[in-house]
């Protein structure tokens, strides 16, 4: 009798009666290869496959609302419309305005392919990316970088005049090769600066070099044509950096302006309205913040996706989820945001592929 | 790329006043041209290849004139000026009103367009000497047209 309570408490413990998810929750269910090995297919499942690969799922969703979403899926608030704002045909053609951060070890990897791909078709409208971002993909127009393995030790790499990337090497030459294109270049920016009153600021520095490098494999050439600007908050943090350094022993007197490249970048941020904003951010450190930043300066991105592999444990910026910049006023509170902790390098060609790609290829197929 | 900017001075024809050597070949102690100035190394580092380009060797000199502190990074590889520095004895004959000094040549003949030298203590020197009548042979430093007496020293007579 005893024993008998004692069960059916227990069994009423273990088997407590639950809610039913169903028609509220997704049901995980993952990809089946009877179906044959169809890429497309295999990605869809990825949003009901649980963890990071639900989180990709929600990812590739987000981005394709940024890509989707006009200013006629809004109502017309009439108080602050312009007679412009209110023409359909307008409404029509007004699109988020996308900003694309990452960091430069992605530019040192196959993602600066992927890269190229968006600035070349004008499918981003910012971008922000630290010095290594830049020159890795200006070396890459000079001389290859090689894959090689995260074990290689680094006093024998040393020795040979490589350089090690994550299991990537780079040659001690591609950077020589680097200096000797590039130190022209900064003569002839100080010529025009004493000669022509130019003032460069970074963003006129990277156009520069895009339309010096003239290379249909580079990100930064394809930038300067589309006239999409790329800033670089930390210019002298690299490569970059050290070739400054030397050009003003030379010949001194270059000078970069910071302060016109933060009006210009909080201005994309600020004057994008009526436009929303999205930020596509890779990796952490730089370009995350200042990407955040300067969407704080128009109370919040309206849509924000994160892929990298930081923990928020420490309390960086780095491994901080969209919900801390939402506490800042980085993202609206309204806004979809996702973050997925995957190597970029394999989450976000696969994005690329589900979202910029797949509707380019759409729209190019009723086209022809 | 040496992209100094040479001071042309007008004087002496014939003898260069600088000679290329190659960066990484420079010593400390040895002599080298930075912005135009003729310099003595005082400290030299190298770099070696790496991601800031080639090896590059980083100079600390001293303005043999002005005693300016001037630095210098050069690409080993590269070539750098070298200034002829030429130190000459002349003997003290005359210090002029204007601040110049007489002084006399090998040759017999005299030369008289050195300016007194900006030392404070070698001033002294030179004028108290000559003031108690001494006998004074004054050493003169010469590189890239520009001369100044860096040296006196007082002669017994014969």
């Amino acid at each position: 009798m005893e024993e008998d309570r004692v069960l059916s408490s227990v069994h009423s413990t273990v088997f407590k009666e639950s809610e039913s998810l169903e028609g509220k929750c997704d049901k995980i269910e993952g990809y089946d290869f009877n179906q044959g090995v169809n890429y497309p297919k295999l990605l869809r499942s990825m949003l009901t496959t649980g963890f990071q690969a639900s989180n990709l799922g929600d990812v590739i969703d987000v981005v394709n609302q940024m890509l989707e979403w006009r200013l006629s899926d809004e109502t017309i608030a009439p108080e602050d419309c312009s007679e412009e704002e209110k023409d359909p045909a307008y409404r029509e053609s007004v699109k988020c305005k996308i900003f694309l951060g990452f960091t430069s070890n992605l530019v040192s990897s196959g993602v600066r392919e992927t890269i190229r791909y968006l600035v070349q078709h004008h499918m981003v409208d910012v971008i922000v990316t630290t010095t290594g971002g830049v020159e890795e993909d200006l070396i890459k127009c000079l001389a290859p970088t090689f894959k090689g393995d995260f074990s290689l030790p680094g006093a024998y790499l040393r020795s040979k005049g490589l350089n090690r990337i994550g299991n990537l090497l780079v040659p001690n030459d591609n950077y020589c090769k680097f200096e000797d294109w590039i130190i022209p270049i900064f003569d002839q920016m100080l010529k025009e600066q004493k000669e022509e009153s130019v003032l460069w600021t970074p963003s006129k520095l990277l156009a520069r070099l895009g339309k010096e490098i003239n290379n249909e494999s580079s990100y930064l050439y394809w930038a300067y044509k589309m006239n999409i600007p790329v800033f670089c908050r930390g210019l002298t943090d690299g490569s970059l950096g050290d070739m400054l350094y030397f050009h003003s022993f030379r010949t001194s007197g270059l000078v970069i302006d910071v302060v016109q490249d933060i009006r210009a970048m909080n201005g994309e941020a600020v004057h994008a309205t009526p436009r929303k904003t999205g930020m596509i951010i890779l990796g952490g450190g730089l370009p995350k913040h200042h990407i955040c930043n300067a969407n704080m300066m128009r109370n919040g991105a309206d849509y924000a996706v994160f892929i990298n592999t930081g923990q928020e444990f420490d309390g960086s910026d780095s491994g901080a989820r969209p919900d801390e910049a939402v506490s800042w006023g980085k993202i609206r509170g309204s806004a979809k945001t996702v973050k997925v902790y995957c190597d970029a390098t394999i989450a976000f060609p696969l994005l690329v592929a589900e979202t910029f790609a797949s509707k380019r290829e759409q729209s190019c197929e009723h086209k022809t | 790329m040496s992209d100094e900017e040479h001071h042309f001075e007008s004087s002496d024809a014939g003898a260069s006043k600088t000679y290329p050597q190659q960066a990484g070949n420079i010593r400390k102690g040895g002599y080298i041209v930075i912005k135009g100035r003729p310099c003595k190394v005082v400290e030299v580092s190298t770099s070696k290849t790496g991601k800031h380009g080639h090896a590059k060797c980083h100079f600390v000199a001293i303005d043999i004139f002005t005693s300016k502190k001037l630095e210098d990074i050069v690409p080993s590889s590269h070539n750098c000026d070298v200034p002829h520095v030429n130190r000459v004895d002349y003997q003290l004959i005359d210090i002029s009103e204007d601040g110049f000094v007489s002084l006399l040549t090998d040759n017999g003949s005299t030369k008289d367009d050195l300016k007194l030298p900006t030392d404070e203590a070698l001033l002294t020197q030179l004028k108290s000497g000559f003031e108690e009548g001494k006998d004074i042979v004054v050493s003169v430093m010469s590189a890239m047209g520009e001369e100044q007496m860096c040296a006196l020293k007082e002669v017994s007579p014969k």
